[in-house]
């Protein structure tokens, strides 16, 4: 990770950068390993004190598309809410209402990831500028007070050099991309966030969803690190608010 | 998930002009009777929320108190002064009050902005370098205080959460943050401010179940002098946040009528 010069300029909408904030992300990287990590729990590490492999801190950007690979193999009633969706161009688009995109979706904003020990942020410039929780203290789900939500519940933990992160808990009304991809409740997300050199992340998702499809989805998605900003402020009700 | 909280309002001011029945000696004594009715925001504590459990402060590796955990909003302590505003900032929040906050930008989903408490919960995550606050409403957003910046960014267009950075001073973090816009209220009262606003926030976790906060309000353009506001927020043993989406049926809007003057 460069550490890039110490100029800051701007945090704002259509300012550039905060290379220094970049800077403090490069220092968190090294200073903020999971304990586990450490202890050598991760039994592949070889590379000494510092293992760059284990910290997924950074402020990331999605490289190539949002929108899914293909089309996950529908069963005939998710087929036909997809057809609806795609012949009502996006009229129901979730996000357009200024809704959660759930686990899946992703835009072509930046992400900016904080990793403690136990708890990794994913903090979303875009859609509702809003954050996911993955929890790493070893708690099992718990679906008891809200058994659906829009970004289900998270939990993770570290195997050979990737945060895999089981999601389950989700309500069926998020998109999977733009083109109305559908989902049941019985969506389960496993996403494993390997970071094979300091300035690239991959996620590899694999979908399974017995309800809606005929078989699991599995696809990889490539983020690049961003070295000249943070997250800027985007509010999607806000952009829209007219008041005093 | 949507939960009104300025819904409440809007019921205790509505619904209490609403019961007015044909009778017209009825109707008017049931409007005096509402009258009656505090307007929101106009109300302040009379004692201090219940403490939160005690024990030892938290601390990370490099022995500053960890902040981290997830608290129970920010209440405010009793005993504290009113503001010296300004005329126009005094004659408009006289004003959004007496409509019973019905043009509150809370209500509309958009970011309450520093230094509004919420009645919802927030979590504090701490790294050495970085402290971030996740809301649970009113929107389920974050904000983000950089703890090794130590001057402000050029702040060319103004923001809902202004830039915030941090330092320790002893135990307490302090937080100094502009930068921002002019559309947020401070409560629902709506006591307004300018992009001259300036906010130190002094965190001071005493214990392991109370955060202290103390909140200075600097703003020349609004207030004659800084308004400083003593705060508690206590720990959540037992409680997590929960997925708060507030443009996910919201009827908050649709309630806010103002003051209807009895019809």
């Amino acid at each position: 990770m460069s550490m890039g010069d110490s100029q800051v300029r701007a945090l704002s909408g259509k300012a550039v950068g905060m290379s220094a904030v970049i800077t403090a992300l490069a220092v968190v990287a090294l200073s903020s390993l999971p304990a586990h990590a450490q202890k050598g729990q991760n039994s592949g590490s070889t590379h000494g004190a510092v293992n760059s492999n284990l910290d997924l801190s950074g402020v990331w950007i999605l490289s190539g598309s949002a929108l899914l690979p293909s089309d996950p193999s529908y069963r005939p009633e998710a087929l036909k809410l997809y057809n609806e969706r795609k012949s009502g161009g996006g009229k129901d688009d979730p996000e357009k209402f200024c809704l959660p995109d759930g686990v899946v979706r992703v835009t072509s904003l930046p992400y900016k990831i904080v990793q403690t020990p136990k708890l990794v942020l994913l903090l979303s410039e875009g859609n509702t500028h809003s954050y996911r929780r993955i929890f790493l203290d070893g708690r099992p789900h718990n679906l008891d007070v809200e058994p659906t939500r829009w970004n289900g519940d998270s939990i993770g933990h570290w195997e050979d050099n990737s945060l895999v992160v089981d999601t389950i808990g989700f309500n069926d009304k998020s998109w999977l991309d733009s083109t109305g991809k559908p989902h049941s409740e019985a969506l389960h997300v496993i996403e494993r966030f390997r970071r094979p050199d300091p300035g690239h992340l991959n996620v590899e998702y694999t979908l399974e969803d017995p309800q809606a499809f005929t078989k699991p989805y599995s696809f990889t998605r490539k983020f690049t690190l961003v070295t000249d900003r943070d997250l800027r402020e985007y509010f999607c009700a806000g952009d829209r608010f007219v008041g005093k | 998930m949507r939960l009104g909280s300025a819904s409440l309002i809007g019921f205790v001011g509505i619904a209490l002009l609403l019961v007015a029945t044909c009778d017209p000696a009825k109707a008017r004594a049931q409007e005096k009777k509402a009258r009656t009715v505090p307007y929101p925001g106009a109300v302040r504590p009379t004692k201090a929320p219940p403490p939160g459990p005690p024990g030892p402060v938290p601390r990370m590796p490099d022995g500053h108190p960890d902040l981290s955990g997830v608290w129970n909003g920010q209440r405010e302590l009793p005993g504290d002064s009113e503001p010296d505003m300004l005329p126009w900032a005094a004659a408009l929040t006289k004003q959004r009050t007496e409509n019973y906050s019905a043009e509150d930008p809370e209500a509309r989903c958009v970011p309450g902005g520093v230094p509004r408490a919420t009645p919802y919960h927030t979590q504090l995550v701490q790294t050495p370098k970085l402290v971030v606050i996740l809301f649970e409403g009113n929107i389920h957003t974050f904000r983000q205080i950089f703890l090794e910046r130590t001057e402000h960014l050029k702040i060319t267009e103004p923001l809902w959460y202004g830039d915030s950075i941090g330092r320790w001073d002893g135990d307490t973090l302090v937080v100094d943050s502009i930068g921002f816009n002019d559309k947020f209220w401070f409560d629902m009262a709506g006591h307004p401010h300018t992009t001259q606003l300036h906010v130190i926030e002094r965190y001071n976790r005493r214990d392991y179940g109370n955060l202290d906060v103390e909140v200075t309000i600097v703003d020349p353009g609004a207030y004659s002098k800084p308004w400083v506001q003593h705060r508690l927020a206590t720990l959540e043993t037992d409680f997590d946040l929960t997925e708060y989406v507030c443009n996910e049926n919201n009827l908050d809007p649709g309630h806010l009528v103002g003051d209807t003057g009895g019809k």
